[in-house]
């Protein structure tokens, strides 16, 4: 999928599956810097209910590596920070086969 | 119902990645059995086990018109490729090759072949029965499952209702 690049001062969400559904997206610009734990926080103010229907039962991918996203909320000031430049992915559940 | 725009095509055509006799990709082209067998034969193997998933024609008794898959494809192939490895190491298989489609398969195609070979047969059935076991699990590929009254994001992991497949194309401005 060529996904435009993201502009300066960005990173890139990528949506998948009933993640493009409700937002009705491919993919986000964000803002960066962002740590990953108030990543749903922003999605949640753009697009209300996410968290419930969505990123509750998904996973979360940063640059292709999976990401617990409580564990680096839980680990405060030392926890991932999302980079401009880099590209994110929600994972809701897979259904290959 | 008119078919929703489905997700824009990852890349064209197929992607692949290999190994020694480890092979692993997703097409937007039908899948060929005969090439995959003949990817895995080999004089050090006994048995080829070929597993072909196909597009059923009905879910709980409600009728399927056709599925559909749409894949992060550089993470998809790296798990694909990473299941692969250890089935081969776990069965201590000769080889093994997974192809996955990608787009519109329809009723009776299949979407997914997979292909290993071993000394004997005991290895090739549990081989080819937990490789498959695992894609589902793991890859990061969805299915839209669709009937004449629209489509609906089916997920492995529970048989809940998924969520409906919605338009989703990058020309709408989001709101900020």
């Amino acid at each position: 999928m060529s996904t435009p690049k993201a502009p300066p001062g960005t990173f890139t969400l990528l949506y998948f599956a009933a993640a493009t559904s409700y937002t009705r997206r491919q993919h986000d610009h964000l803002d960066a810097p962002l740590p990953v734990a108030a990543l749903y926080d922003v999605l949640e103010k753009r697009y209300p209910g996410i968290r419930a229907k969505v990123l509750s039962s998904s996973a979360l991918t940063v640059n292709l590596d999976y990401v617990d996203v409580d564990e680096e909320g839980a680990r405060g000031e030392a926890g991932m920070v999302i980079k401009e430049g880099d590209e994110v992915a929600v994972i809701p559940p897979v259904s290959s086969g | 119902m008119t078919d929703v725009k489905g997700p824009a095509r990852a890349f064209m055509g197929e992607q692949s990645l290999s190994e020694d006799n480890i092979y692993v990709s997703m097409t937007y082209d039908e899948l060929d059995a005969g090439r995959a067998m003949a990817r895995v034969k080999s004089p050090k193997a006994g048995a080829v086990v070929l597993f072909a998933g196909c597009t059923r024609d009905n879910f709980q008794s409600k009728t399927v018109t056709h599925l559909a898959y749409s894949t992060y494809a550089p993470l998809a192939l790296r798990t694909l490729l990473s299941i692969a490895r250890d089935i081969h190491r776990e069965h201590q298989l000769v080889s093994i090759s997974i192809t996955h489609r990608l787009g519109r398969v329809d009723i009776g195609e299949e979407s997914i072949l997979i292909a290993v070979s071993a000394p004997h047969r005991k290895a090739g059935w549990a081989a080819g029965e937990e490789c498959l076991e695992r894609v589902k699990d793991r890859v990061e590929i969805w299915k839209e499952e669709w009937f004449e009254d629209g489509g609906i994001w089916r997920s492995n992991r529970d048989g809940q209702a998924g969520m409906p497949v919605v338009d989703a194309s990058n020309e709408k401005a989001s709101s900020d």
